[in-house]
């Protein structure tokens, strides 16, 4: 398949490159850090992050359904995501285990290392090899997620209940949004930063809510970038041993399939090497994510590549970012996709993520500060 | 919520002995966790305004975070943001 830059292919890659470059900047600005909003209640007892996130998946869950009720919403439930396995939770313990390890998930990853950070570099070097390795081992590991099938019928927690999606969502929201603002009251919801150009937490997540938003309505879905990560590992494994690649049944899979909200037909993808729907939605992405970051660090005169991270840490940011292209894939998807996507549409494979990362961060702190950070 | 940046250099405590702490380059929370550790250990000399922290970091976040943590414990933390990173002063007011 090539990509004929009239019609819907022009319109995802720039979606896609806009969306990242906004995402990029504003999140090296704010240090927007996922993995920080679930490690460090565990390591500080301290959840001011966590209620950024909250804050971002409650004004998504809002503004999902509003562009739902409107009917520009297609299509519903996005692609990608599948019904609910047992799989996906494990796949979220070893995510959550991999993003402390690797000092960032995979976005946060991106903009660390769209600032300078070696570290953040062997993490994402780490991530292409995991999401390359996991084609290895995938036949195995689709045969036990089918068997550990919760609902062979159901993608989100709505359709399963046989509910509209108004009647679970907008109650969500509203518990969320009375926590938000008893955080507010409470000053909860801000705190001094004496970082250049500082952008307090809770606009990023609005303006977060934002992006997911618009890529949702222009590209068909929330951000996501991970099955790029096992396109990228097979691009590069193909140089090295193209026949291997070939015979792998996972690089051959086309996962998505879709007709994208500007589109009058189908456009499909997968992980395999090639640009195809996969390439176009989320390359971008991540050029974007890196590029945005970037811009942000050099604008506040903070762009450096940073050397001099201990060697045990560079260890743990390979080990870790491994184990988060590996489990990427297993859940599949990541924390940015389930988290921002997937939550606010309750997904039932999203809210088992989370079961699993919740857990899965928690081994992940002790193990970083009892043989990484000492 | 912004709070004004420190553009003068910090003044050196002469009496205080001053322990340093180059954190730049190392993952998250590398930054936050050695501090808190080496102000725990010192914990008795800052107490007495014998010694003081002070940090140089790259973590944008850790200009937010230690202010606040060692301001739990008692102490107080003044931050400069300078080319090769922000430094971080932690001592007993």
């Amino acid at each position: 398949m090539t990509w004929d830059m009239t019609g819907p292919w022009l319109t995802i890659v720039l979606a896609s490159l806009s969306a990242g470059l906004t995402a990029g900047f504003v999140m090296h600005r704010s240090d927007f850090c996922v993995t920080a909003m679930f490690r460090d209640l565990f390591l500080f007892r301290d959840a001011y992050l966590l209620r950024m996130l909250v804050l971002l998946v409650v004004v998504s869950m809002l503004l999902f359904e509003l562009a739902r009720w409107s009917g520009r919403l297609t299509p519903y439930p996005f692609p990608l995501l599948g019904p609910p396995s047992a799989a996906s939770m494990v796949g979220g313990f070893l995510f959550g285990i991999g993003m402390v390890l690797a000092g960032g998930c995979v976005v946060g990853t991106l903009y660390k290392l769209g600032a300078g950070s070696v570290a953040s570099g062997v993490a994402f070097l780490g991530m292409l090899a995991g999401s390359a390795l996991y084609a290895e081992f995938h036949p195995v590991w689709s045969d036990f997620a089918k068997a550990a099938q919760i609902e062979a019928r159901a993608i989100t927690l709505p359709q399963w209940l046989g509910l509209p999606p108004s009647a679970l969502i907008l109650p969500a929201a509203a518990l969320g949004a009375v926590l938000l603002l008893r955080w507010y009251r409470a000053g909860a919801l801000t705190r001094i930063s004496h970082a250049a150009g500082h952008l307090p937490p809770w606009q990023a997540a609005l303006i977060l809510a934002g992006v997911g938003l618009f890529s949702y309505l222009l590209v068909g879905m929330p951000l996501g970038i991970t099955t790029s990560y096992a396109k990228l590992g097979a691009t590069i494994e193909t140089w090295l041993w193209p026949e291997h690649v070939a015979g792998l049944a996972y690089f051959s899979s086309q996962p998505l399939h879709y007709t994208p909200p500007l589109a009058d037909r189908p456009i499909q993808g997968g992980p395999g090497p090639g640009l195809d729907a996969i390439a176009a939605i989320q390359y971008p992405l991540i050029v974007g994510i890196l590029l945005g970051a970037c811009v942000s660090a050099v604008r506040v005169g903070e762009f450096r590549v940073r050397f001099g991270t201990p060697p045990r840490q560079l260890a743990s940011a390979l080990i870790g970012g491994i184990l988060l292209g590996l489990s990427a894939r297993m859940v599949p998807g990541c924390n940015i996709w389930h988290l921002w996507g997937g939550i606010p549409i309750l997904a039932l494979q999203s809210l088992l993520f989370v079961l699993g990362l919740v857990p899965g961060t928690w081994l992940g702190s002790r193990l970083l500060v009892r043989f990484v950070i000492r | 919520m912004k709070a004004p940046l420190l553009t003068q250099p910090l003044p050196r405590a002469d009496t205080a002995k001053v322990i340093d702490l180059d954190i730049r380059g190392q993952i998250c929370p590398s930054c936050l966790l050695l501090t808190l550790r080496t102000v725990n250990q010192n914990c008795a000399a800052l107490r007495k305004g014998e010694c003081e922290v002070r940090v140089l970091t790259d973590d944008r976040q850790a200009t937010g975070t230690i202010p606040e943590a060692v301001a739990k414990m008692g102490y107080r933390a003044e931050v400069v943001n300078t080319p090769g990173g922000y430094r971080i002063r932690i001592f007993h007011p």
